[in-house]
């Protein structure tokens, strides 16, 4: 009897000094992530560094070699709202997401769409803007051409290497070539050359390379293919960075910020001069 | 009688050869001009190197010049470098020791053997990506960049807030060229007479003070055209540490064309920088071994 309670009350004990070694290991598990978090880092270090890639109108140097676009004002004001400086690496297109991953900066705020397979390398937060890629294609090779007639053995696209667009053209025209480039200038100039029937690429590009070049140029279809929604891309394993980055988009559309310097970006023209194109 | 000097006499095979030249370029020209779809603006150029800031209003550097001079600092320095490299390189394969000899041969046979733009990855990412963190550089050269007297520091180094790139991609394209550079001082020194070496051995000299006083200044002298050649290759290779985003000629051109779309006159200009770079030197190290 005496036993049988004793034990029963080592039991308890045990049972007790575990739970709490239990909880007291769980806090300090959660002290040295949040610990750990990018956002600590930018605080320390009192500047954010952002990964960018040229992409017109997203990020541009200007005729002042100055970067200016719609991800510039959006990371400086990110910055602004957290009381540090911005620091912009631009990054090879290519390379920008192992840039990431092995720490060269913070977050990459470069019109990146979300896509799985992206996804399962880097954590994204909720979009900020969402653009869809459009087809741009060379008026006397594609002249009459239905959605179907593009998807053929016969019909080239040119790509940039590593854009959403290759998956893109890959799932809506299976059975068509794809030449892929490494900036965003080329593909479009093969088009106008002739060499490849037609590029896809992210609105406004297509509308505007088309009114330059009315004779050779045309945009097809007036919808956009996949819009994916553009979101900030950090490393895995932070979830005070997500929590953060997703409020102040968050806070951003709904006081329709983001909207506006959107709309002064990719409809507006007013920018142009600071940009020759 | 001057334009006679000025103008050699020319053969009529001469004539010949020269107006089919012209020709051949006139035809290139044509069928460039036909098939291309493309409206140049080489008037845009100009700003594009020496730029009126619309803002500060003054005369600067804008991107392709500023392009052009992280070339000229990251030649520069990785050309120091892989001498310093080099040099230890091919004394080590010259050594007697048989482990150090392996060593310096696996080094050397590894980046002779890969792609440049394979080792440059792999030594951006397993190398000086952890050695600028193991440093802190990237902290240090932010708070120069931060601070007020930051002038010197960019004469040498540019905008202090990429300094940890240049770091980067110096470092890297030094331990490629090393490998090359390596060879040429070993060949240097296995050069020399055997003779010389023995007489340094006996008056007695060590080891050293026969390489320090008898080989080397001797090798040294032999090896200074290849390594002025390497040296030129070594600029025209540094347009490949752009693909880990260093801020040189090669990436600013990159991204002139991606914010203007001026692919071919960007382009073109890039070219004639290099061009000027490595003939002009090519010609200046052809006048210093007269």
């Amino acid at each position: 009897m005496t036993l049988t309670k004793r034990a029963l009350g080592l039991a308890l004990a045990a049972g007790l000094a575990l739970g709490g070694a239990g909880q007291t290991l769980a806090q300090s598990a959660t002290q040295a992530l949040s610990s750990e978090s990018v956002i600590e880092s930018i605080k320390r270090e009192g500047v954010l560094k952002v990964g960018i890639s040229m992409f017109r109108p997203w990020t541009m140097r200007d005729v002042n070699g100055d970067l200016v676009g719609f991800e510039i004002d959006v990371a400086q004001k990110l910055a602004d709202d957290m009381g540090v400086d911005v620091e912009w690496t631009p990054t090879a297109w290519d390379g920008i997401i192992p840039a990431l991953v092995a720490g060269q900066f913070d977050v990459i705020i470069s019109g990146m769409s979300i896509r799985a397979s992206r996804n399962l390398t880097i954590n994204f937060s909720d979009p900020y803007a969402y653009s869809g890629a459009t087809v741009l294609a060379n008026r006397a090779m594609t002249e009459g051409f239905s959605l179907e007639d593009f998807n053929s053995p016969d019909v080239t696209f040119a790509a940039r290497r590593g854009a959403t667009t290759v998956e893109t053209i890959m799932s809506q025209f299976p059975l068509a070539q794809i030449v892929q480039f490494d900036d965003e200038g080329a593909p479009t100039q093969e088009v106008l050359n002739g060499n490849v029937h037609a590029t896809m690429a992210s609105e406004p590009l297509p509308s505007s390379e088309a009114r330059r070049y009315p004779e050779t140029l045309y945009v097809p279809f007036d919808y956009a293919f996949e819009a994916s929604g553009e979101a900030f891309a950090m490393r895995k394993g932070d979830p005070d960075a997500i929590n953060f980055f997703n409020n102040w988009i968050g806070v951003h559309t709904r006081n329709g910020w983001l909207k506006e310097r959107h709309d002064y970006w990719f409809r507006g023209e007013e920018w142009a001069d600071m940009v020759p194109d | 009688m001057r334009v006679t000097r000025l103008i050699p006499r020319l053969h009529w095979v001469d004539w010949v050869i020269l107006a089919l030249v012209i020709l051949f370029v006139g035809y290139v020209w044509t069928q460039i001009a036909g098939t291309l779809n493309y409206k140049w603006r080489w008037h845009l150029i100009p700003n594009y190197i020496l730029g009126w800031h619309t803002v500060r209003e003054e005369w600067f550097a804008n991107l392709l010049l500023q392009g052009l001079m992280t070339t000229i600092r990251i030649c520069i320095y990785a050309g120091l470098l892989s001498l310093v490299f080099g040099v230890i390189l091919g004394l080590a394969r010259t050594s007697r020791n048989l482990t150090v000899q392996l060593l310096a041969r696996t080094y050397v046979e590894f980046l002779r053997n890969i792609p440049p733009v394979v080792v440059i990855f792999i030594f951006f990412f397993f190398l000086s990506v952890p050695m600028i963190e193991a440093l802190g550089l990237e902290r240090w050269a932010r708070g120069i960049a931060r601070s007020e007297d930051a002038a010197v520091w960019e004469f040498f180094f540019g905008n202090m807030r990429l300094f940890p790139q240049l770091v980067a991609g110096t470092v890297v394209l030094a331990l490629f060229e090393s490998a090359f550079v390596g060879e040429i001082i070993r060949a240097g020194i296995q050069s020399i007479e055997r003779g010389q070496r023995e007489a340094a051995r006996s008056i007695g000299m060590t080891h050293w003070q026969e390489m320090r006083y008898i080989v080397l200044p001797q090798a040294m002298k032999k090896v200074v055209p290849p390594l002025a050649n390497q040296f030129i290759s070594l600029v025209k290779d540094s347009s490949i540490v752009s693909l880990i985003s260093v801020q040189e000629l090669t990436f600013k051109t990159l991204e002139l064309v991606a914010s203007t779309r001026m692919i071919f006159e960007a382009w073109l200009t890039c070219a004639a920088f290099y061009f000027v770079i490595c003939f002009g030197l090519s010609r200046l190290f052809a006048r210093l071994e007269r």
